[in-house]
């Protein structure tokens, strides 16, 4: 008992209206789509987790002017008065930071010939035994360095070597990565422990999770620092860390204390923006076709004031009036969303062509058009309660 | 005849207040939408070397070796740079790269601090047209036998010495003295279009040192060094001689003929040094762009902010046909109204251009409330974001170029529906009334 005949005859009949109406609903179903898929792609990519205690870790650097300073052991001195230091539970000196953007990484060869396969391009952290529980990550195979086994530089003979787990399974998929070497030129590493998750300091790079931790603690004018503490006592520490350490020599600047949860807000600052104004860009585009379409619904209503009196009067129900304009809403959201579909999956299509986006997945334009159903609906249902409100007397009157 | 139609205008929006609003409103959305992502866009693509902009190269050269990069690095090889210099043709030419370490002064309060410093030669403030505050640029003599004296920024000079003139005074970088020459007023391009190494909108320099004393102090580069063949750079001489990429170089070419002249000079250089059994790739050659070639080489647009333009205009399409829609409900309401008109002797012509000035007027209220929204959605964002205020700033062109989109966009959109309205013969209402 839907009546699409007549409805369909109306429609054909006022071309220009439902016709800019079908062009808005083409739109906004491809805009949306797209708007939306960008969206999901940018929030999961801010979901990844690092594997790090992102809230209590935080690092700073050192930049040791004075040419005189005895590094080596003006590095132990550091480490103890930090560690010593109350409210932090752990401190590490570090090459690189998660997240920061800014760090070492490097391929290795799996042997030593100079023509071996190479490891994907994997971060390079400098660490010593205390960098794992520093950060917080969970060593899920082997075991930790001992303190005997940190050097001050790269030797020749190498060292020992931490790597994530999703390093390990892309260089050795099938076996144990314990005992496993990697080269740098001559120097050799030794795995010696896997590390559930550790994140490197690039969030826009495919090889994220591919991290290596060596057992150098590198001897240099610039030091860089992880220390963990409680959160709440993180602000006071950013205070009291320079204080003694200028207290135990004066020529160094102290300074760039960042949580690595700061770090994080600041790596997908961008995406969060994208994110932001997109979802900005479709909630105000809803907001305007369902606007649109009321408007164009109670033109119609003006216009047909006679038309619905005569049908009242003929003995239509209200329902039947409110279906009248429900059905001829659906039937242009149907013809609407298969051409926005469509348009969707063309300037999806072009997004990835120019942009290296990936491909829209199908299921958005549909879910798309599902909501373009839903908010219409709402959009026509008030004005169309409003119309069956229309006497059957007006039908009669001012003839 | 204008004013009384826009009194008519005035009537009429009066006259449907809901449906005039929910026309200014999804214009407005639409014009708050485009300009916010527009001036962001506008704002990362400006050309901050301004009228210089097509007489600055920067200089390029294929050193690598054959089957490694398969591009132009960005930045080329000290040796190349200091080789460089050695011409005459260009009327300023500049080898720099970025360094940094602890400054102080004599002041014991001023606890020292990291600095972000450039190394390079005189040349460097003719160049990119930078002008001084206090004192004046090293002397020529120091770029050939190097004295330790340095250039600073207006912001740096704020820090150190309150922003007085401090010529004469001394300056510690790294434990070292240097004598102040100069203070730069504020100079702080955005985007930092002459070293682009550490993104485009970072920090800028605060001081500047001679190149001169690179050797003598083995500046570290803060910038990136790329290396294409296997080879140590463990001493600072050995850096100074490798194939590594690490510094930047400008030059200043006022003519066609200069260009052409030292397009050649580079060319000659190129073979020299290949007999020295250097760039030996066949593709060795050098390339120089200027600051708007430059700035497309880089990327320094992200491609989000273009695809957020294309987006947000194809949302003020959507905006347009929306009003198209209102448009023609409306002034088809209007039309026993209008053939009334008609009847008395108004003209076709006349009918329409009282409708497009009625929806010129609502395309400009559209516009103003439009800037209004992208004035506050920018503030938010800079807000949220701590987005550079450089980035946010609502630029000047926009207030006209708002007003300008807003009105031809409500003229696009006024036209089919006035075009139905005055076309429409008067006789069918008039005998339905």
């Amino acid at each position: 008992m839907l009546h699409i005949k007549p409805i369909l005859s109306g429609l054909l009949r006022s071309k220009s209206g439902p016709l800019l109406l079908l062009m808005q609903m083409i739109l906004s179903v491809a805009i949306v789509a797209n708007a939306s898929f960008i969206i999901t792609e940018r929030l999961n990519l801010m979901a990844r987790e690092s594997g790090v205690e992102e809230a209590q870790v935080f690092d700073f650097t050192i930049y040791h002017f004075d040419k005189s300073t005895d590094l080596v052991a003006q590095n132990i001195r550091d480490l103890d008065i930090l560690r010593t230091l109350p409210g932090v539970i752990d401190a590490s000196p570090t090459s690189m930071v998660p997240l920061s953007g800014g760090g070492w990484s490097s391929n290795f060869k799996l042997s030593p010939e100079k023509d071996s396969k190479s490891s994907p391009n994997s971060a390079m952290y400098l660490g010593d035994e205390h960098f794992i529980n520093t950060l917080g990550v969970k060593l899920i195979e082997g075991r930790n360095f001992y303190p005997q086994e940190i050097t001050n530089e790269f030797t020749e003979s190498g060292g020992k070597m931490l790597v994530s787990k999703a390093l390990a399974e892309k260089i050795w998929p099938d076996e144990s990565p314990l005992g496993k070497r990697l080269y740098m030129g001559t120097q050799q590493f030794e795995i010696i422990g896997v590390i559930e998750r550790l994140q490197h300091a690039w969030v826009d790079n495919d090889n994220l999770e591919f991290s290596t931790v060596m057992s150098v603690d590198l001897t240099s004018e610039f030091k860089h620092y992880l220390v963990r503490a409680k959160a709440s006592d993180i602000e006071h520490l950013k205070v009291k860390i320079p204080e003694v350490l200028h207290k135990d020599n004066q020529s160094r600047v102290i300074e760039g204390f960042k949580t690595i949860a700061e770090r994080r807000i600041e790596a997908y600052r961008d995406h969060e923006l994208m994110a932001t104004v997109l979802t900005m860009m479709v909630i105000l585009l809803l907001l305007i076709t369902s606007l649109g379409v009321t408007g164009m619904v109670m033109f119609n209503i003006q216009r047909r004031t006679k038309q619905i009196g005569t049908r009242r009067a003929l003995g239509a129900k209200k329902r039947d009036i409110i279906s009248y304009f429900l059905v001829e809403n659906y039937l242009l959201c149907l013809v609407g969303g298969t051409i926005g579909v469509l348009l969707a999956i063309q300037l999806g299509k072009q997004l990835m062509n120019f942009y290296s986006l990936p491909m829209l997945e199908l299921s958005y334009p549909l879910l798309t058009v599902v909501g373009l159903f839903m908010v219409t609906t709402l959009a026509v249902y008030m004005p169309a309660r409003k119309a069956a409100k229309i006497s059957p007397a007006t039908a009669t009157r001012s003839v | 005849m204008f004013f009384y139609y826009l009194d008519l205008a005035w009537r009429s929006i009066k006259k449907t207040p809901m449906l005039s609003a929910l026309m200014v409103m999804a214009i407005s959305i639409g014009i708050g939408i485009t300009i916010t992502t527009l001036n962001i866009y506008k704002m990362m693509s400006i050309n901050p070397a301004g009228e210089k902009s097509s007489q600055l190269y920067a200089v390029q050269l294929w050193s690598q070796g054959p089957d490694t990069w398969d591009r132009f690095d960005s930045q080329i090889t000290y040796q190349d740079g200091f080789n460089l210099l050695r011409s005459e043709v260009p009327t300023y030419q500049t080898s720099m790269f970025r360094t940094g370490g602890a400054v102080q002064t004599d002041d014991p309060n001023l606890l020292p601090a990291m600095q972000s410093v450039r190394v390079t030669n005189n040349d460097f403030f003719q160049l990119f047209a930078i002008d001084f505050q206090y004192g004046q640029a090293w002397d020529d003599s120091v770029d050939t036998s190097p004295r330790y004296e340095v250039v600073l920024s207006d912001e740096l000079n704020q820090t150190l010495f309150a922003g007085k003139n401090s010529v004469g005074k001394t300056v510690y970088f790294n434990a070292k003295a240097y004598q102040v020459v100069g203070v730069l007023k504020p100079w702080a391009p955005s985007p930092n279009y002459h070293d682009l190494n550490n993104g485009s909108f970072g920090e800028s320099d605060k001081m500047y040192v001679p190149y001169s004393l690179a050797p003598i102090e083995e500046y570290q580069s803060w910038g990136n060094t790329n290396g294409w063949n296997y080879e140590s750079v463990d001493t600072y001489a050995k850096r100074l001689t490798s194939e590594k990429h690490w510094t930047q170089y400008w030059v200043q070419l006022d003519t066609p003929a200069q260009v052409e002249e030292y397009r050649q000079w580079l060319n000659n250089y190129i073979e020299q040094q290949k007999k020295l059994g250097r760039f030996t790739s066949p593709k060795a050659a050098a390339q120089f762009l200027d600051v708007a070639q430059w700035l497309d080489f880089n990327k320094v647009v992200p491609k989000d902010n273009k695809i957020l333009v294309g987006l947000s205009s194809l949302f003020l399409l959507v905006c347009l046909v929306n009003m198209l829609g209102l448009l023609l409900s409306k002034f088809l309401r209007r039309a026993p109204e209008i053939g009334v008109r008609r009847a008395i002797g108004a003209s076709q012509g006349q009918i329409f251009a009282q409708h497009m000035v009625e929806v010129s007027l609502m395309g400009l209220l559209g516009g103003l409330l439009g800037l209004g929204w992208a004035w506050g959605s920018l503030l938010l964002l800079t807000k949220k974001f701590e987005l550079q205020a450089s980035l946010t700033h609502l630029d000047a062109s926009m207030w006209v170029i708002a007003p300008v989109i807003a009105i031809v966009a409500a003229i696009l959109a006024g036209i089919y529906p006035a075009w139905r309205v005055c076309t429409t013969n008067p006789s069918v209402y008039l005998k339905s009334q």
